[in-house]
Formats: structure tokens, sequence, C-alpha cells
């Protein structure tokens, strides 16, 4: 059988982040939520040179920086919260799946930030999503 | 139907961090029209420590010295941008986008077979059932 090449970057996506997912709940375990955000970014630090974008570093708009900027601090924000529900009693098992849904925001605010329309599909998605955000909290 | 746990703590810090997530990922969008991934990835990680500061005065600049706890939590920074970078590789080789953001979606059943075989959490059958509409929600919203 012969796999696409994407296939086995996808399974290593897969696997990293569903083991994050795991070591998420196991170091809520150990420590507060609030120190393992701290060490995550501490991780997240590690990993940056290999990013480094190099003299493109200096070519961006401040506008696209603060856009950027902005969003990293928005999800620290939520990979805090997401601790913190661990760190509260929730399961990974719920935790990770409920919080992935997140898209749902972006659909529904779309239209009115980013002058995106929302077709019938996303429509049953929001729907699915709403759902499952409902069956997962019971 | 137990409604009462909509109020629960987890629940409603998870739903804190949908709302967390979800304007990143708008903003993080707004950004990319002229910042690529790779480099947006670079600027994530920066982008997240004043996070890690207000946190860390807030708790009057002191942390656990839990070795294993900072293992986790450090491997989970590593990993997160191990999993971006696969991510990036992956739609660079030319494969379609919307099969591999379908695929690569996936990624919170697999927390959820680990959870289950590893940490022995238990999930009832509506919780099954979630999973299942939760998982539809993926698929479509990467569309």
């Amino acid at each position: 059988m012969h796999l696409p090449p994407w296939f086995w970057f996808a399974v290593v996506v897969l696997i990293t982040w569903g083991v994050v997912g795991l070591l998420q709940k196991l170091s809520t375990n150990c420590i507060s939520a609030e120190s393992a955000l701290i060490w995550l970014v501490v991780g997240f630090l590690i990993l940056a040179p290999v990013f480094y974008p190099g003299k493109a570093l200096f070519s961006y708009s401040a506008r696209s920086l603060v856009y950027i900027l902005a969003s990293a601090a928005f999800n620290a924000t939520g990979a805090w919260a997401l601790l913190t529900a661990m760190k509260s009693g929730g399961k990974a098992s719920l935790v990770v799946p409920l919080t992935a849904l997140y898209p749902l925001v972006v659909v529904l605010v779309a239209p009115l930030v980013l002058r995106e329309s929302i077709s019938l599909l996303q429509g049953a998605g929001v729907g699915c999503a709403l759902v499952a955000v409902v069956l997962l909290s019971t | 139907m137990k409604l009462a746990s909509l109020k629960s703590r987890w629940f409603l810090y998870s739903i804190l961090s949908v709302f967390c997530w979800g304007a990143w990922a708008m903003l993080a969008k707004l950004g990319s029209r002229e910042i690529p991934a790779e480099a947006s990835q670079f600027f994530f990680a920066w982008g997240a420590v004043p996070v890690a500061l207000v946190l860390l005065a807030a708790r009057g600049w002191k942390l656990e010295k839990n070795f294993k706890g900072i293992g986790y939590s450090v491997a989970n920074g590593i990993l997160s941008g191990v999993g971006g970078w696969a991510l990036f590789a992956a739609y660079r080789t030319g494969g379609s986008t919307s099969i591999i953001t379908t695929v690569t979606g996936m990624y919170p059943l697999i927390t959820v077979v680990l959870a289950v075989g590893i940490l022995r959490e238990r999930l009832t059958r509506l919780h099954l059932l979630g999973l299942a509409f939760a998982a539809a929600a993926f698929v479509i919203f990467s569309l």
C-alpha cells in the first residue's frame, strides 16, 4: 500500500498532540495549573530557535505582529484555563475534546469580525458542537 | 441528564478555554495574512511569556519543586511545538489541506484512548455519544 507523503507527518501530529492531553492531566496531578503553564511556556521557548525566521523577523508590519503576539497570549490563557479545568477534577478524556471545540467560537464570531458568512454545513457543525458540549458536561 | 454539572468548576474553565482559543484562532488568522506559519510559531512562544509572568507574579514568584510535574509540563510545551512543526511539514508536502486538517483534528480522540487506557478514566454512554458529536464537529469545522 502506498501512503501519501503527508501521512507520517499527520501521524506525528496525532501522537504528539494526543499525548499532550495526557501529560497535561499528569502535570496537574503533581503541580498547580499556574506552574504547569509556566513550565509549558519554558518548553515553547526551548523549541523557539527551531522556528527563528532569520532576517525576515524585522520585515513584518507592526499590525501583524500585534495580531500574532495577542493570539499567543490568548492561546496561553486558554491553556491555563484547560489546566485549571483538569486541576479542578475535569477528566482529560472530557476536557480535551470539549476545549477542542473552539472553532465553534470562530464560526459564530467570524461573520462579525472577519466578514465571513456561515455555510449550511458549518451550521450543522455548530449544532453538533453544541450537542457535544451538553453531552460531555453530563 | 445532570445539567447541574454545567456549573461545575472544570466545565466553566473548559468553556473559558474555548473562548480564549476561539480568539487565538481568529487573531492568528489575521496575523497569518502576512506572517508565515513557522515564523508565527516563533512569535507564538514569546507571546506566551507575559501570561506566564503574570501567573508567576500571582504565585508570589514561587513555583513548586516537583520534578515530575515540571518534566511533564516542559514535555507538553516541546511536544506541542513538534506537533505544530509536523503540521506545517504535512501542509508543505502538497497534500490536500482539508484532508490533513481533518485527520490531524482528531487528536482529542487519541487523548481519550490514552486517558481511558492509562489513567483509567471512565466514560458514560452519554459521554461516548458526546465524543461522536464532537468528532463530527471536528470534521465539519476542518472542511
